[in-house]
């Protein structure tokens, strides 16, 4: 679309002002060395946040002679995935795995669906009790028994050794109910009034209007939830006092990490892969890194894509509740 | 509409039964008044809800004694049976009670509930008495270990009570007409919803207080607490008076203070990582290191420690590059070393949470009006008068809560990260209080000891969580929780 006289000449002035502007700005050479310095800085700084996932991955892609000689610092060479498929080889993972996954969906969905209800549920000014209970709820955040009486609890309860311990004490979070409450008593409550006017129960409002609005907020809490379930290592590390199968992929790493650099006791002979892929993988130092990476994976994967949740988190955090 | 004397005793009564449904159903889940649990073989964790619901769990030890015939079969199904009708029973009983609390016609209904619920678990507790009676006839009574329910009566009783009260209500209450129909107040039925979750918080939060009991009693694993074990303060004075557990209080807490300390010391930086990042021109850039340097916050405690590993370590990057590039003759593992702990343990936790931190003050930086920076400007203000003059300022107020929150954390460092980084070199200079209480509470199994530091390290947080709130309200007329 060709441009009117009048536009060019707009955009010609606003880029000459732009350049008088910045010129101004910028021309001081203190100013100067302070970007300068700035970018530096910063640059270094991320490199160093990076580096190390980067550094990780090429040590377990690239051929294992090299890596055991210390030859791989930069950049990959004789790529391989056979490490990856050695690991299906190694004793224990796959059931953390399936444990970590487990409890990561599982947890969540829980989570969420029960913040969203109690949230709801203490909007309504007319429940008997309301201002009891919420803060019955809320002041939980402030205090907690301590770690050796939270244990004894759990154990009296029959949850020590038990999958459902990394599950139920987690479905009552009141800081993500102070956050889906904010966010609920934010929605117009003539969307309420009018259906209630209609006739539609408190259930009815709550699924088909309340739940459907906050979805923003709950996608946020969602996935802190679902990280820190994914995280979780020392709930694990207490509970599963006779219980390794049960063992979150965390505290498997853990205990690998803290294993003697000869994993060849962890590999199970035969199996459905190839000897010489479990042979080439057999350094511990090259398994570890492995694992590591498989564990580390699923959270560099989910980053970009959620970044602006994690932040509308923080954000939304600084709003008390 | 004005009650009837009999409808305000009626009420009345409620409250009776309605204590003891909350008592019946807590008792369902609590293994220590498992009144099924009739003999050794029968787990001393477990409930009566999962010996109720899981034939499986509830003989699972039984294996042995019942192919060598020392139990009857039938016996382990009557058990079975008989703790299924007590669950079905107190469900029954808990459905009326949350009836209890609607009009006439649903309340009557729950009161038939309420009868037939604690009919059923009368029989299922006659059923576990007839079960003790065979288990107790075992040719083995030495590895069966028949043994009388010490709860039995508690909750026979309880049973007997909720049904005579129900049977009282049913007669109590007035008829209705029959084309009135079911309805429970609002304000009662929301509750009801909120029930299960407060229930939830009530078990795993509240509860837990209760075990601050064995702080007072002389306690080793797989005990019982009774009077006889009563210690009163003992562990209080030991934890002031043995000279061993107060050197190592001593330097526990000097962890805890000093890294803590540490921390509030540099919770500037965040700030100054935001104002300098908001300083830089090239919004891609800003962007790209927002998002990477916010990437650490989000792995675990155990993925730093395998990254340290796999840069630190013997052969890892930093010791592998030295010695490529001649400078090292040999690896070295920067991580086994006892020096400069706390320091190390800082820069680590800035690594992972400083560009998390930060942005906080970025979203808090953009809101700042940006007529300010142009005023500022004409006035000839420099890049770093405007920082110091308006920036700061702004942050100020986010800053101080923030501090306050750590001064009320300073005990609790937590534990993943001093666990995963704790070597024998470093041992004595990374354990900090919440290490300490778990390496001997659930390491060493000295309960009572560490249940008197977890209490004294919670009141002592809730009480500067609270002198921090009143600090703030004191100078900035907000509080912070």
């Amino acid at each position: 679309m060709a441009k009117t006289e009048q536009e060019k000449r707009d955009l010609k002035a606003e880029k000459e002002y732009n350049k008088k502007h910045r010129s101004q700005y910028v021309s001081k050479p203190s100013d100067i060395v302070f970007s300068v310095l700035n970018y530096l800085v910063f640059g270094v700084f991320t490199l160093a946040c990076i580096f190390p996932f980067y550094y990780l991955f090429i040590n377990t892609i690239s051929d294992n002679n090299l890596v055991l000689r210390g030859q791989i610092n930069f950049f990959p060479k004789g790529l391989h995935l056979g490490n990856y498929l050695a690991l299906l080889n190694v004793n224990d993972l796959s059931s953390a795995f399936i444990v970590s996954v487990s409890r990561t969906l599982i947890g969540t969905a829980l989570m969420v669906g029960a913040s969203a209800l109690v949230a709801y549920l203490v909007t309504k000014q007319e429940m008997w009790g309301r201002k009891f209970w919420y803060r019955f709820l809320i002041i939980t955040m402030y205090f907690n028994a301590g770690i050796i009486p939270i244990f004894l609890n759990m154990q009296m309860l029959g949850l020590t050794n038990s999958f459902w311990v990394y599950i139920i004490p987690g479905i009552v979070a009141p800081y993500n109910i102070i956050l889906v409450k904010t966010y609920i008593e934010s929605i117009p409550a003539e969307l309420e009034e009018s259906a209630a006017m209609d006739g539609a129960s408190h259930m009815t409002i709550f699924v088909k209007i309340i739940w459907p609005l906050s979805k923003p907020i709950l996608a946020t809490i969602a996935i802190f939830g679902a990280v820190g379930h994914w995280n979780s290592f020392t709930d694990s590390l207490i509970y599963m006092t006779s219980k390794p199968e049960l063992y979150t992929l965390q505290h498997r790493l853990y205990i690998y990490l803290n294993q003697a650099s000869n994993l060849k006791s962890l590999m199970q002979s035969g199996g459905s892969v190839s000897e010489a892929a479990v042979q080439s993988a057999m350094s511990g130092k090259i398994i570890k890194y492995t694992i590591s990476m498989v564990t580390v994976i699923p959270i560099l994967l989910v980053y970009p894509f959620m970044q602006k949740y994690f932040e509308k988190g923080i954000m939304l955090g600084a709003v008390k509740g | 509409m004005a009650k009837t004397k009999r409808e305000l005793i009626s009420d009345k009564i409620y409250y009776v039964i309605r204590i003891g449904i909350l008592l019946s159903v807590v008792f369902l889940f609590i293994p220590g008044v498992n009144p099924a649990r009739v003999c050794g073989l029968v787990n001393k964790n477990i409930s009566l809800f999962t010996a109720g619901i899981s034939y499986s769990t509830l003989t699972s030890e039984f294996g042995r004694a019942l192919r060598k015939g020392w139990v009857d079969v039938a016996s382990t199904y009557l058990l079975y049976g008989s703790s299924l009708a007590v669950c079905i029973g107190i469900a029954a009983n808990a459905a009326c009670g949350c009836m209890s609390l609607g009009n006439v016609k649903l309340k009557k209904l729950g009161n038939l509930i309420g009868v037939i619920g604690s009919i059923a678990g009368l029989g299922g507790m006659v059923g576990i008495y007839l079960a003790y009676g065979q288990i107790a006839q075992t040719v083995k009574p030495n590895k069966v270990e028949p043994m009388f329910p010490s709860s039995f009566w508690l909750i026979v009783v309880l049973f007997a009570v909720i049904l005579a009260v129900t049977i009282a209500q049913c007669v109590m209450l007035h008829p209705v007409e029959s084309e009135k129909k079911f309805g429970m107040e609002t304000k009662y039925r929301l509750f009801l919803m909120l029930l299960p979750f407060l229930a939830l918080v009530a078990v795993f939060s509240y509860l837990p207080l209760w075990g601050w009991r064995y702080a007072f009693f002389d306690y080793k694993v797989g005990d019982t607490l009774s009077m006889d074990n009563f210690v009163g303060l003992k562990w209080f004075k030991e934890l002031i008076k043995n000279p061993a557990t107060v050197r190592d209080i001593v330097n526990v807490l000097k962890n805890t203070l000093g890294m803590s300390g540490i921390g509030i010391a540099t919770s500037w930086l965040p700030m100054v990582f935001a104002i300098f990042l908001c300083e830089m021109k090239n919004s891609k850039f800003r962007r790209f290191v927002q998002t990477f340097t916010t990437v650490p916050n989000f792995i675990s405690w155990v993925l730093v420690y395998a990254i340290a590993t796999c840069i630190f370590s013997t052969d890892g990057f930093l010791s592998s590059l030295l010695v490529n590039l001649g400078i090292w003759s040999e690896g070295q593992n920067m991580l086994m070393s006892g020096s400069h702990t706390w320091l190390k343990m800082w820069l680590w936790g800035t690594w992972k949470g400083i560009g998390w931190s930060a942005i906080i003050y970025i979203a808090a930086i953009s809101g700042i009006d940006q007529q300010l920076y142009e005023a500022a400007t004409m006035d000839g203000a420099g890049r770093f008068q405007k920082m110091w003059h308006i920036t700061v300022p702004s942050l100020i107020p986010t800053f101080f809560v923030l501090l306050l929150m750590s001064i009320g954390n300073i005990l609790s460092n937590g534990m993943d990260q001093y666990l995963v980084f704790k070597n024998s070199t470093n041992a004595s200079s990374i354990m900090v209080l919440d290490l300490y209480v778990y390496e001997l509470g659930i390491g060493k199994g000295i309960i009572p000891l560490t249940t008197v530091v977890s209490m004294l390290k919670s009141i002592v947080s809730v009480v500067l969580l609270f002198a921090a709130n009143g600090i703030s309200k004191v100078l900035r007329g907000e509080s912070i929780i």
